[in-house]
């Protein structure tokens, strides 16, 4: 597990990368050991892959994605497009899409079964969205608020919520998602979860303002203390050979 | 964990916690306002402020502001009142003087979230500003006083020192930092004062004013002899930021004459520039966001001592630099 990152000084390390199981991208710019923090975590198992969107920094807000694939906002220039489909697994379907909310990042949070979305998200985006992802979809708010891809963060084993929500929704989220979830916040207090970490199944990465009792509650709920990265890497390979033949 | 009852939102815009309030602030400081820490008793109204920055500003909250939900509770008419109080810093406000000076050295590394502490530690010296009874805590401006001597023990200071000494080009300059950061360390105070772009400069002469006032009274109060001596400051240090033309170092005249050398971030600045007693400037690398009007500058960074007793003078000048 990844913590105490900073970006140029900043703790939002979900602003400026995206991690899944498949893959994780990082912004360009920061310092070398914001970069090179990943590439030792996960460098031997999944690609980290250096990328602006749109010419931005801020690729983790804008573009949401799983194993399955990676849907990107009409902003992103033809040659990041093209950048990506290069540098990602095959199995990864990269996708841009024409949605007026395009700050896909917080509008959409999912994991590689589930994906919750903004409750004015576009049909056709909601259905490329189940398509491209492989998720089902479903129109949530998490404490009120619409932006649900900045207010949680879940992984296919747990996920972490605004800490303002009341109990009732925490455990709607936790059927329709069917994980375990839990109220809570980042980076010494920060209610916007998503821009404060990143995880996948196997490790989490989050900024160097988050206190140990956040800590030990991210470890906790998603469940990286047991997780072996190799292990499920290997399962999804098994499983993808076994749909080819 | 601990869990807090339900706020019942009525409105379903989203609200990320340091985001809209300055959004959403920055279009009310259109005027209106009252600096509740003068109890000056008039209100005054204006137009927009014109200052560089605040064209782009507005700009990017226009667009915002369309895309939010219909179901927007606050209509944008113009002109609202915003009612500013100075308060003391304390812990909650850590996230909102974080911000504020996330690009205090640049962009290098370093404790700047200790560097906070410090500031929100010291409550005696020390004032944030924020809207009367703002539900989302938004903070607009900071402004304290640090001994670099009573804190040199700090990773913060350390690294500050680290940098400015590094920083420093011009040799003749080097000798004097290096006295001010070393030896004399405990006779030098770091102020630091920064705000949002577009905060009505009306509140300068009071948060200046309140800056200085907490430092002579802590001379009196302190209720230890060695903290009453810490702010006996000898010599200031300001850190802040100028855009300075790109043709400033050549010898040929600018076609335009209007275009100035330096343009100062803060109007303040330019006070203290001309107070100090030495400065240098170096180069800024952070990505900047640059306005149609500075295209032809370069941002850099500057660096002043100013002597103390130069700070009558200084809020004098400020306060009819103001009016």
């Amino acid at each position: 597990m990844g913590y105490g990152l900073m970006f140029e000084n900043s703790c939002e390390v979900g602003v400026f990368s995206k991690l899944t199981n498949a893959y994780c991208l990082v912004a360009i710019g920061g310092s070398e050991s914001f970069y090179s923090t990943f590439e030792a975590e996960l460098g031997d198992v999944i690609p980290v892959v250096k990328t602006a969107i749109g010419g931005t920094r801020i690729i983790g807000r804008l573009c949401a994605g799983n194993k399955n694939g990676l849907l990107l906002p009409h902003t992103t220039t033809d040659q990041e497009l093209q950048h990506l489909r290069n540098s990602l697994p095959d199995q990864v379907v990269v996708q841009r899409i024409d949605e007026r909310l395009s700050a896909l990042g917080n509008c959409v949070a999912c994991n590689d079964h589930v994906a919750l979305t903004h409750t004015d998200l576009d049909k056709e985006t909601e259905e490329m969205i189940a398509d491209v992802l492989g998720v089902e979809v479903f129109r949530q708010t998490v404490a009120g608020n619409v932006l649900v891809g900045s207010y949680c963060a879940f992984s296919n084993r747990g996920g972490l919520v605004h800490p303002h929500t009341s109990i009732e929704d925490l455990d709607e989220l936790s059927t329709l998602l069917q994980v375990p979830l839990v109220a809570g916040t980042i980076n010494r207090g920060s209610e916007v979860i998503a821009a404060g970490l990143t995880v996948n199944d196997w490790t989490a990465f989050c900024g160097s303002d988050t206190t140990a009792t956040e800590l030990s509650v991210i470890e906790s709920v998603f469940k990286l203390r047991e997780a072996q990265p190799n292990a499920i890497v290997n399962e999804m390979r098994n499983s993808l050979i076994d749909s080819y033949v | 964990m601990p869990r807090r009852p339900t706020r019942n939102r009525q409105s379903l815009i989203a609200r990320p916690l340091t985001f809209a309030p300055f959004a959403r602030s920055l279009a009310h400081l259109a005027s209106t306002y009252m600096p509740k820490h003068q109890m000056l008793g008039s209100k005054f109204t204006g137009s927009p402020s014109n200052n560089e920055g605040g064209a782009m500003v507005k700009k990017t909250l226009k667009e915002k502001n369309e895309q939010s939900e219909s179901s927007e509770e606050e209509e944008f008419e113009g002109e609202v009142q915003a009612d500013f109080a100075f308060f003391d810093p304390k812990a909650d406000d850590f996230h909102g003087v974080k911000i504020l000076l996330q690009s205090y050295l640049d962009n290098t590394e370093w404790d700047l979230s200790g560097f906070v502490d410090l500031i929100l530690g010291q409550t005696t010296v020390g004032t944030v500003v924020k809207i009367e009874d703002d539900e989302d805590n938004g903070l607009f401006a900071v402004v304290s006083a640090l001994n670099l001597g009573r804190y040199k023990d700090h990773k913060c200071i350390a690294d500050l020192k680290e940098y400015l000494l590094k920083v420093c080009l011009e040799k003749s300059i080097q000798g004097d930092l290096r006295a001010l950061l070393g030896e004399q360390a405990y006779n030098v105070g770091l102020l630091v004062s920064r705000r949002v772009v577009n905060l009505p400069p009306q509140l300068l002469p009071p948060l200046y004013d309140a800056l200085f006032d907490e430092v002579s009274w802590a001379i009196e109060d302190e209720p230890t002899k060695e903290l009453r001596n810490s702010f006996r400051f000898k010599s200031y240090l300001l850190v802040s930021k100028i855009y300075k033309h790109k043709n400033a170092d050549k010898k040929s005249r600018l076609s335009s004459d209007s275009e100035e050398a330096i343009i100062y971030d803060k109007p303040e600045d330019e006070i203290f520039h001309k107070l100090c007693s030495w400065s240098f400037n170096f180069p800024f690398h952070a990505e900047q966001v640059v306005a149609h009007e500075l295209k032809n500058y370069r941002p850099m960074g500057l660096v002043m001592a100013v002597e103390a007793d130069k700070v009558p003078t200084f809020r004098e000048q400020l306060r009819s630099l103001i009016d």
